[in-house]
């Protein structure tokens, strides 16, 4: 421990280097992991925020909910194998405001087991984003498809699906909006079971059924993904160059007796050591992009996305400087012994 | 005390053999200084480096304090080399980023010495005062002369009071005033501590330090 730490203070630069790098490549991965999470949440927190449970949609759907109708025979095969069900549908749209300002959003309704707050009939509960856009609580909004116009009877936090704000309707003025009485979904908190003419979704498939929900998130997994190997690749290669000029010290180590598992201890402290400094560094600096960061961009980097990926880097950087340490234990004591040195 | 019986040493290349030592016999007596001599390629740094456990013989026996040396597992050659060795080469080695009480103290450590912290510090001084490096105590090597370093690494060598020391051509980079302040410290300290001492040179002004000296041509002891 002492003599990696002296070496590291003997060559500041070029551990500071080093430093650097995985400092920049660490709080990129930050911010990317914090702008996918955003984006995943500005696209579908509507269903982020469900408990973890089973999805039902007609099966002629083809994975599109709003061609989803589900009949009261596929209902009833539902109550006789689960409890608690929660019937729901969704529609895209957009309402009028009383000056005249259209505003998109996505109707949603439930009915049976409470997980959406519930409006009440010619009401709507719309997304606190819709406030920000000028909408009063109070204040009248119509549509076109409803004959009456709605109240706004409140605010909900952060309830969005496909990147549109959610307006909560009571079930009667949805089916008037869609011309329907069958719901399209159907969600229960238990385990799939099979059910003629239903496709069953874990929340995670039922979220790649929202347009664009996994293109989106996919390329920028790919690039933190990405990212984390090139962090890898930076350690490995780093402490390849290192050690290959650390050869012949090596060497004379083991000859006086140095246990080569001391010698990977010491990369291993030094490797540590500098990711961990990184880390602290990047996290902080990420943590004051989240304070700073206007509403509009969506970017969401919560302590549970930060410490998975500190361990991700920490495990990489391990596995990097490990496999360049393999010439350690490779290096004989006679190769030094041949060699000039210090 | 150790002995070498019949040692031999060849090195394959190709289809061809080259030996190296041939049928090699000799006893080294606790606490006597025995110099190796002899004309380049004799084979005097290989037979010090199979003694000391650096490299394997490809026959014979070494046997040091009534321990096979060739018969022990590597892990176990490392714990002696450890321990009971120590080792200057023509180069002295050092570990570019410690300064000199922390090579010594490095070595205690790798050496299992189990001495109290004041315990080191006192040793470590005391060795530094016997190499007359105590001023360089807290320098770096690279802020060092060729033969500071030389005694740097003669320190190094028997901080941790091995029984046994190797010295592979010490004084070869060293001009003879040097080569001959260095001769007398590990001269001193050996007969002080009877430090049994196997020292490879070719230069014959360093015999003067030997209580013996053991001369090799063609892979072979011809004087000892």
């Amino acid at each position: 421990m002492k003599i990696a730490i002296q070496e590291i203070l003997k060559n500041k630069l070029r551990y500071s280097i080093l430093g650097i790098i995985i400092l920049l490549i660490a709080f990129l991965t930050l911010a990317i992991s914090g702008l996918a999470r955003g984006l995943s949440y500005d696209n579908a927190s509507l269903i982020l925020d469900m408990p973890e449970g089973t999805f039902y949609m007609e099966e002629a759907a083809e994975d599109k909910h709003n061609f989803s109708a589900i009949s009261d025979v596929q209902i009833n095969n539902l109550n006789d194998a689960h409890d608690n069900m929660t019937l729901m549908s969704i529609q895209m749209g957009e309402v009028e405001d009383s000056s005249g300002q259209a505003h998109s959003l996505v109707f949603v309704t439930s009915e049976g087991h409470e997980i959406f707050p519930k409006a009440a009939q010619n009401e709507l509960l719309l997304d606190g984003s819709l406030q920000d856009e000028g909408i009063q609580s109070g204040e009248e909004v119509s549509t076109r498809l409803i004959s009456d116009n709605l109240t706004v009877s409140g605010f909900t936090e952060q309830q969005t699906y496909s990147h549109s704000p959610a307006a909560f309707i009571h079930p009667n003025d949805f089916s008037e909006l869609v011309q329907s009485d069958a719901s399209q979904i159907v969600f229960v908190e238990d385990e799939a079971a099979a059910i003629d003419g239903l496709t069953a979704y874990s929340n995670d498939e039922f979220l790649n059924t929202l347009p664009s929900f996994s293109s989106e998130q996919m390329s920028l997994n790919m690039i933190t993904y990405f990212l984390y190997a090139i962090s890898g690749l930076l350690f490995a290669i780093f402490f390849y160059m290192i050690n290959v000029q650390k050869l012949t010290t090596f060497g004379i180590l083991k000859a006086v007796g140095v246990k080569t598992i001391t010698l990977f201890k010491m990369m291993w402290t030094q490797m540590i050591l500098i990711t961990i400094i990184a880390l602290g560094i990047a996290v902080g600096i990420s943590q004051l992009l989240v304070m700073v960061m206007p509403d509009a961009i969506p970017f969401q980097l919560t302590w549970e996305v930060t410490l998975f990926t500190s361990a991700v880097f920490m495990i990489i950087g391990f596995i990097g400087a490990t496999l360049s340490g393999i010439q350690i234990s490779k290096v004989e004591p006679m190769y030094a012994i041949n060699q000039g040195g210090a | 005390m150790i002995t070498i019986e019949n040692l031999e040493k060849s090195f394959q290349f190709g289809s061809g053999e080259d030996k190296v030592l041939d049928q090699v016999n000799l006893s080294l007596n606790s606490g006597e200084i025995t110099a190796l001599n002899g004309v380049s390629g004799s084979g005097k740094s290989t037979l010090l480096t199979i003694i000391a456990g650096l490299q394997n013989a490809t026959n014979g026996k070494i046997v040091v304090d009534g321990v096979e040396l060739t018969n022990l597992k590597e892990s176990e050659l490392r714990q002696r080399r450890a321990s009971q060795f120590g080792f200057i080469f023509q180069q002295s080695h050092l570990i570019p980023f410690l300064s000199v009480k922390d090579q010594l103290a490095f070595m205690i450590e790798t050496a299992g010495r189990k001495w109290s912290r004041k315990e080191r510090e006192e040793k470590i001084d005391a060795m530094l005062e016997a190499v007359d490096m105590m001023k360089h105590k807290d320098s770096n090597p690279n802020n060092l002369s060729g033969g500071e370093k030389q005694r740097v690494a003669i320190a190094r060598a028997l901080i941790h009071e091995p029984e046994v020391l190797f010295a592979d051509e010490v004084t070869a980079s060293l001009d003879s005033k040097r080569s001959t302040q260095v001769m007398e410290i590990i001269r001193n300290i050996a007969q002080t501590r009877k430090i049994t001492v196997l020292m490879v040179t070719h230069d014959e002004d360093m015999l003067q330090y030997a209580d013996r000296v053991v001369t090799m041509k063609d892979r072979k002891i011809i004087d000892a």
